[in-house]
Parts: structure tokens; sequence; C-alpha cells
């Protein structure tokens, strides 16, 4: 491999987290997780309900502050190490700088509760981006149509149905043009039959290459849409493979009994 | 009963009363604008991660929640001048108590305005990669100011009242014409029934007002 220059942290991965721990006052999150994410990889991640998933997805674009590790996004560091080995994070503009390439999306959607669709998508390119309002809105516009919600530009969040609100969310991280999305169970919010159309939106992201990582219970997306899974456990990834392997024949037991719960529920999901 | 009503004493001294009026509007007024500058410090003190600054905002807040205005109204008068050496009117000081008073409760309504806004809603806007204060500027504040108005006039609106105390230390307000035109006239039951009317209907009128207000800004949910 020729790595060339002081950017010798595998310049080819979009997501790359080294060693990266996290406790909440005494009590471990995650251990002690490695991962690599190439570009235009859409990696998901499974697990038990306090696995450490969403953790780790937070960890990633510091909105969960790391106990220990390292994370790269697209080649640079999101924080260094102190000398007692403990993670910290980059100052606030250099971090603000960061974020503004990760697109997140969150399961209970947090549009801005007064803004329209379009105020919402357009805020961040105007503010951060120092995008002119009138194309931050010609953008947004684009991107809500995209969605298909050209007919909801003017409307605000209390209008719109879960689905819709969901969608408006994932045009306003997208008019930041992200290098990387993540999404911290976006559909888990959602009326059953509303949850199709954000994932179809998640799916046509995922095949025009975007890098995603997707922490989701919904094992047909993982499924259809996923390159790779992990399965985390206790804050561990214990098994990952590509979803054909992890589904078919998953090596671990706990993750046979985790599958197994998931996909042949013997009484109805508990909400 | 035999008590004949003549309400001509007010109207006969209607002058004097309308001094005492603007007193009390301006003494509000002026309480008010500087009761909000030194609330919204006092917010930001509370709600600081400094806990030496919280700790002061928190002992402000009860010191001036726990104790009455009056006490408040005449320690300022007498006894901040002794332990500073600065003198001032008693319009000065009065309304300066008032102000110390009212940043009190400013200061908790701010802060749950503030408090009141969705957590995910600012996640979300650092995640965009908007800064501190982008966010509080475009996404806090506004949807804050909203929650703060109803309190807010809640607090505007007994601070009117307040005010009234002012008269014990010789403010020529509302209340304290009406005592002296009293003493002068013999009319006190006519002269307290109009300064009742009087401030009855400016609180009504900036409930009303506030209320206005709401429904404007509702108009976009």
């Amino acid at each position: 491999m020729t790595t060339v220059g002081p950017a010798a942290v595998a310049p080819s991965a979009m997501v790359r987290i080294e060693k990266l721990s996290k406790s909440f006052g005494s009590l471990p999150v995650l251990r002690d997780i490695d991962l690599e994410v190439k570009p235009g990889e859409v990696v998901v991640l499974i697990g038990a309900s306090g696995s450490g998933k969403t953790t780790l997805l937070r960890c990633i674009n510091c909105l969960e502050v790391p106990t220990r590790g390292r994370i790269w996004v697209d080649g640079e560091p999101m924080g260094d190490l102190a000398a007692d080995g403990a993670f910290r994070p980059l100052p606030d503009a250099a971090l603000n700088q960061r974020r503004a390439h990760i697109g997140m999306v969150f399961q209970r959607f947090n549009l801005f509760a007064h803004m329209t669709a379009l105020q919402n998508v357009s805020l961040a390119p105007v503010m951060v981006k120092k995008l002119p309002r009138a194309e931050a809105e010609e953008v947004a516009a684009r991107l809500l149509a995209k969605v298909g919600l050209s007919d909801k530009l003017h409307v605000y969040p209390s209008k719109l149905s879960g689905g819709q609100q969901q969608r408006v969310a994932i045009a306003r991280a997208l008019a930041m043009s992200p290098k990387l999305m993540l999404f911290d169970e976006a559909t888990s919010a959602l009326d059953p039959e509303l949850v199709g159309e954000v994932l179809g939106t998640m799916k046509q992201l995922a095949e025009e290459g975007m890098t995603m990582i997707v922490v989701t219970h919904e094992m047909g997306f993982a499924r259809e849409a996923g390159d790779r899974i992990l399965f985390l456990h206790e804050g561990k990834i214990l098994e990952e493979g590509t979803p054909e392997a992890i589904f078919t024949s998953p090596r671990e037991e706990r993750t046979r009994a985790f599958l197994s719960r998931v996909l042949h529920p013997t009484e109805p999901p508990r909400r | 009963m035999s008590y004949t009503f003549r309400f001509e004493v007010v109207r006969d001294n209607l002058g004097f009363l309308l001094w005492g009026i603007k007193a009390t509007l301006l003494v509000t007024a002026a309480a008010l604008a500087v009761g909000l500058v030194l609330g919204l410090i006092v917010a930001l003190g509370r709600m600081s991660r400094r806990a030496s600054l919280r700790g002061a905002a928190i002992a402000y807040i009860e010191l001036f929640r726990n104790t009455p205005a009056l006490v408040q109204l005449i320690w300022v008068y007498y006894c901040l001048p002794i332990l500073t050496g600065i003198n001032m009117s008693a319009a000065v000081s009065c309304t300066l108590a008032l102000a110390v008073n009212a940043a009190a409760y400013i200061a908790e309504i701010i802060r749950g305005g503030i408090q009141g806004v969705d957590r995910g809603q600012v996640e979300a806007a650092r995640t965009l990669g908007m800064s501190y204060a982008q966010t509080m500027r475009k996404i806090v504040l506004p949807q804050a100011f909203r929650r703060m108005i109803p309190p807010f006039v809640n607090e505007s609106v007994s601070l009117l009242k307040f005010s009234s105390l002012v008269s014990v230390l010789g403010v020529a307000d509302l209340t304290y014409q009406a005592q002296v035109l009293s003493t002068t006239t013999f009319r006190p039951i006519e002269i307290f029934t109009f300064i009742a009317i009087v401030y009855f209907v400016i609180c009504t009128a900036m409930s009303y007002a506030a209320r206005l207000l709401e429904i404007r800004l509702a108009a976009s949910d």
C-alpha cells in the first residue's frame, strides 16, 4: 500500500475508528471498538437495545464524547488524545466544520418546529456554508422534491405526518452535501404504514453511492441495502459480515438468538 | 347607608391623578427594562456550566423571591446608601429595587422558556455544523420567546401592581397621589375606587394585548 505524506491514516477510509470506548459514569457502553467504513459503503448496526449501537453512532460526530480511542472521518481526526489517553474532541469551531460534512437523521426527526419544511432544509446552508438565501432555497426545494415533498415546501412540521417529517429531516441533512450519513433508528418512531416511504428514501440514497451508517431494527432494509452488518453486543462488535453471511449463517450464538427474536417473533413485538 | 358619592372630586383633580398614572407607568416600565437585562444575566448564570455561577444565580433568585418586596424596597432606599455611600432619589432607588426583584422572576421565566425547547432540535442544529451561538439565535430563542410571553406578561402585571408600594417611600405614583388627594379632599372612597379601576384597566389591557400577540405568533404552528 502506498501512503503519501503524514495522512498515513488509511486515506481510503471514510470512517476509521480505533479502540473507541465510552462510559456513562462508571457504566461502560462501548468497549474497544475498531471499525473502518469505506466510501460508498452502507454499514448497518444491529443489536439489542442497550448494546451501544446508538452511542457508537453518536460518537462518530462527537454528539457523544468518547471516553477513549480515536476517530477519523474522511481522513480527518475528530479529536486528539490527551496525555492520559482520554479522547479530547476538537475545539468547537473545528468540530462544527467537520459536523457540517456528516449528516445525521434522528429517531424523533428533530425538525425545527418554528420553521417550514423549506426553512428547515435551507437554514444550515445559509448559516454554515454561507450560501445566498435564494440559492439555498433552490437547493432545498430540489431536495424536498427528491424526497417526494415538493408540495409541502411551506408547511410546518406539526402539519406533516411522521414519515413526511423524517423525509424533510433527510433532505435537511443532504442540503449540507454530506460525505457521510448517520441514521439513528430513523423509522422506529413511525407508524408501520409510514416506515416504507422513509426506507425507500434511504435505499435510494444508498444506491446513489452515499456512505451510510445505519442503526435500525428493520432487518429487511439491512438485508437489501446493507453492504455489511455489524452485530453489537454489550458494547462490542460481536460479529460482522455481509447480510448474506449474517442472516443465513451467523457464527455467534448470540447473533443467532437475536436474529431469531427479531425475524421470527413468537409473540407480538414490544414497542 | 347614607353616603353620597361625589365623583366630581376625581374629575376636578384629574390632572393630579394623571401625573400619578404617568409616574406609575414610568416606574414600572423602567423596572421592567432593567429587570429584563438583569434577569437575562441571572438566567445565563443559572444555566451556566460553572457551579459557582449557578450557585450565585440560585442564591439571587431565592433571596428576592423569598423576602417581601416592601422590605426590599425599604432596604434599598435606607440601607444601600449607608453601605455603599451612593445616594439615590426615592424614585431611582424604588425603581432599582423593583427591577432587582423582577429580575429574579424574569430569570426563571427565561430559563423555563429556553429549557423548554426540545433538546433534539439543538442536537439537530449542532450536527448540521451550526455553532452554539447560531443555534441559540435561530433555533432556541425564537421558540423560547414564544413560551415566555404569557409568564412575562403575568410578571409585568404583578410588577405594575407592586409599583404601588413605592408610595410608601414618597414617590408620587398613582397610589401616592390618591393618598394625598384623599387627605386633602376627605373623599378616599371615590378616589380609591377610581384608581382601582385605573389599575384594573391597565392590567387587563396588558393581558389582552399579550393574548393577541400570542395568537399572532401561534399562527405559524
